[in-house]
């Protein structure tokens, strides 16, 4: 009895230490890498404006991975699935924008941009409601990785769509503010701010203020995350995990087609606009342990100012290594992303 | 009364019939010289009763062409000019030009980038070669020198951007279809994968993308004999721009390429070029096509060079020029010619004013002089183009149009009869040695065995955007 009780003080004290060790090279290796982003742009004469400028335009992309790590975080703490799709959902939603507003309404220019980026996010959600009736729900029965490639295969199949309905000639949608192509551009202290970071900024807090409302105060959100915590309990209770699955599906669509809507005025949408943003988006969940939309958002506006830093400094074709460097060492190191909790931490402890 | 109304019934008939009868089918076929407002479906209705024969005096007169070179050769039945001779063939004639045997089938392979990162280049490429099927459907097909009428078939395929689907495409078109000749690859990894292909299966291959390694020998550093391209090269884009820094006399260049074949060949190219001209390359970076944004600015602003250089196609191009502009409102950009298009100023907008770049003038067709060599070709293919697909016409569907006119020019001098190994040399042997000031939409073309491009710089034009227009912007100005 005693033997065994001193075996499980030595561990915890084993475990403590071990902690400490591994917080302490943890914080090495941060450093490290801060000082040789230092040496790099040393080297290339930057000075602290320019770090400043490129965290700025690295946050502004941060943010729409921020909005697609929310779709994969519903779809995933909901279904288990993780949904490849995520990133057809903002090309859906920054085109179908684009191709309302240049169609022949005879509205003026405000009206037009808001019913554009009204249908667009409607049309995106109906779209993301009927790829899950059509694909995943048939399917439901099937293993995880069943549905999960089922997802990819919607991916190709939205692509190769968008590209029929197309072509391939870019997009444009103009600036929210000025509602023309140009934008409205700040300028203090040498940085360059463009009106519409400022609008993706404020759509990201938007967002999550009601995503927030709605998982808390809601009963349909909290019925939500019944079925996040425990599938059987929450099916036990009344609510049908079909429906939820189904209501996953809709509102990540709808984040993705916000993110791509205030997208659109900053780059030119293109039909394949949607992979490498629906890949940093996961990355970006995988920072938020795929289950914490704080987690989520955290990781989106840490990826995108990383890797705009990292390609500052180094050189742009290093810009995705630094996307999925982070991608490894979250999986190898934090699985259970940097705020951790979620029910992922629920069922390890 | 019976017998009365017979007989006016037969006057009637007569009197209608008098006129027609006035302008019948010349028994022997004749000469006839296009006058302006000539149309083919209107000779043929006057002079063979039926607007819609007009196929036979097309199918004669390319028939005479061989016989006779002054007679003209109508590759388009909606395009006559005034002063060319056709051949008005008799009813019979033109019964049995209709009626006679067709020789053997031509098949060309087309594939360009239809999809994937080189799309951009391989739509307009397809537009273009659907327009020049639907003229070979209406046409028939080529006629030889022998007067014979090949039906001319070109296969479509898409390389997908990517070297491998390019490669088992071209060995398709090669093993099973049979093609005389291949007019494929949009981008230069995906050429030089099927240049090898064509080489070792002795096919002629014309490239459509720009890099000079397309159809060279990497280890004699000579023409590889099968590849052809018919874009300009970025060595010759280069040579513009260094004469541009000279002029403007800048110390130190920024370089800014997209990730992709064409943008590296830019870069290759011109820091070569730039280089060798003293200038120094103060910073160069890559960048995606569809990146967002831009980190390569703050690089650039913190290497304090005096102009920036970009190798690249809209819409990364665009997009990379907007960043630009933000952060550095005076320097001046200047871009090649990946970005000769309309659709870079209505993606860049404001921030396109002041961009310099070296281009062919088919953007500008209707400014073009008169004199100018390749008006005719200019104008001639923007009009097809715009009218086909309703899009502004951009130079990258030119160069599917010249490639597949080389090759439709030289099947048109194959007699009958060869066999397929005759034909594929034969075709390679008239690209080498007959397209000799060849107005394409790229430039004249002289091609030689020393030379399987046959472009120079001077095929170029410089412009620069002024008013969201192309605008020329000669050396004089500068």
């Amino acid at each position: 009895m005693n033997q065994r009780v001193g075996v499980a003080k030595t561990e915890s004290k084993w475990k403590l230490s071990r902690e400490l060790v591994g917080k302490g090279v943890t914080v090495a290796v941060i450093l490290g890498v801060i000082a040789f982003v230092l040496f790099l742009g040393y080297k290339k004469h930057f000075e602290t404006r320019h770090y400043l400028q490129l965290a700025i335009d690295g946050i502004r992309g941060g943010s729409i991975y921020a909005l697609i790590a929310l779709g994969f975080v519903v779809i995933h703490s909901v279904t288990g699935i993780i949904n490849f799709a995520q990133g057809e959902f903002v090309m859906l939603g920054a085109m179908l924008c684009a191709t309302i507003y240049h169609s022949d309404l005879s509205l003026p220019p405000v009206l037009k941009l808001a019913l554009a980026i009204v249908l667009a996010v409607a049309a995106t959600t109906l779209i993301g409601v009927v790829l899950e009736r059509i694909t995943i729900y048939p399917a439901r029965g099937s293993p995880v990785v069943a549905l999960i490639i089922i997802t990819i295969g919607a991916t190709i199949t939205i692509r190769a769509l968008a590209l029929l309905a197309w072509g391939t000639r870019a997009k444009w949608v103009p600036a929210f503010t000025t509602l023309e192509m140009e934008d409205l551009t700040f300028r203090f202290g040498g940085l360059i701010v463009k009106a519409q970071s400022f609008w993706i900024w404020g759509a990201v807090a938007v967002v999550l203020a009601v995503l927030f409302y709605f998982f808390e105060r809601t009963v349909m959100g909290k019925a939500l995350r019944a079925c996040a915590v425990n599938r059987r309990a929450a099916q036990l209770m009344g609510i049908s995990p079909s429906r939820m699955s189904l209501l996953s599906f809709a509102l990540a669509a709808a984040l993705g087609a916000i993110g791509g809507i205030v997208l659109a005025p900053a780059t030119r949408p293109t039909y394949d606009m949607g992979l490498i943003l629906g890949l940093k988006g996961f990355v970006a969940a995988i920072m938020g342990g795929l289950v914490s939309s704080p987690g989520a958002v955290l990781g989106g506006l840490i990826l995108g100012a990383a890797e705009n830093i990292g390609a500052g400094v180094t050189s742009a074709g290093y810009k995705d290594i630094v996307a999925f460097v982070i991608l490894i060492l979250i999986l190898l190191f934090r699985p259970q992303g940097l705020i951790g909790g979620g029910e992922r931490a629920v069922e390890e402890g | 009364m019976k017998r009365l109304f017979s007989l006016a019934l037969v006057i009637a008939v007569l009197a209608i019939l008098v006129p027609v009868a006035g302008a019948a089918p010349p028994a022997q076929g004749e000469e006839y010289i296009v006058r302006a407002g000539d149309w083919l479906s209107k000779l043929a209705d006057k002079y063979l009763g039926d607007p819609m024969a007009y196929p036979a005096i097309v199918l004669a007169t390319n028939k005479k062409h061989g016989e006779d070179a002054t007679f003209a050769y109508i590759d388009n039945p909606d395009l006559i000019e005034p002063g060319w001779k056709l051949w008005v063939p008799s009813a019979e004639e033109a019964a049995e030009l209709v009626a006679a045997p067709k020789g053997t089938p031509y098949k060309i392979g087309f594939a360009p980038s239809v999809t994937g990162g080189g799309s951009f280049l391989g739509v307009p490429e397809r537009n273009t070669a659907e327009i020049i099927i639907e003229q070979l459907e209406r046409t028939g097909g080529v006629v030889g020198p022998d007067g014979v009428l090949h039906p001319v078939e070109i296969i479509m395929g898409d390389t997908e951007s990517k070297p491998d689907v390019g490669v088992s495409l071209a060995r398709r078109f090669i093993d099973e279809d049979e093609v005389v000749a291949l007019v494929m690859g949009s981008l230069t990894p995906i050429s030089l994968a099927i240049a090898e292909v064509a080489e070792e299966a002795e096919v002629p291959y014309v490239s459509m993308a720009s890099s000079l390694a397309i159809i060279t020998d990497p280890d004699t550093g000579e023409m590889r004999p099968w590849v052809f391209k018919t874009p300009q090269s970025n060595g010759d884009v280069a040579a513009w721009q260094v004469e541009r820094l000279q002029k403007l006399g800048v110390k130190s260049a920024c370089y800014l390429y997209e990730n992709t074949g064409y943008g590296k060949d830019c870069f290759k190219n011109s820091s070569k070029a730039i280089e060798a001209a003293g200038i120094t390359t103060a910073y160069s970076d890559s960048f995606e096509r569809t990146d967002t944004e831009f980190p390569q600015v703050a690089g650039v602003e913190a290497s304090g060079c005096d102009v920036v250089i970009v190798g690249a196609i809209p819409p990364g191009a665009s997009m990379v020029t907007i960043a630009l502009r933000d952060a550095l409102p005076d320097i001046p950009i200047i871009h090649g010619h990946g970005v000769c298009t309309e659709d870079f100023i209505t993606t860049a907008g404001a921030a396109a004013e002041g961009v310099e770049l070296p281009c062919s003038a088919v953007i500008i067709a209707e400014d073009v002089p008169g004199d100018h060599p390749q008006k005719a070709v200019f104008m001639h293919y923007k009009k097809l183009y715009t009218e086909y697909t309703g899009e502004p016409v951009s130079t990258f569907g030119g160069h599917g149009w010249d490639g597949l006119m080389w090759v439709l020019d030289a099947l048109k001098s194959l007699p009958d009869g060869l066999t397929l190994e005759e034909q594929r040399a034969a075709v390679r042997d008239y690209l080498e040695n007959n397209i000799k000031d060849w107005p394409g939409t790229a430039g004249v073309f002289t091609l030689s065995p020393e030379d399987h491009y046959g472009l120079t710089a001077e095929s170029f034009t410089w412009f620069k955007v002024e008013g969201g227009k192309w605008v020329p912007f000669p050396k004089e100005q500068w």
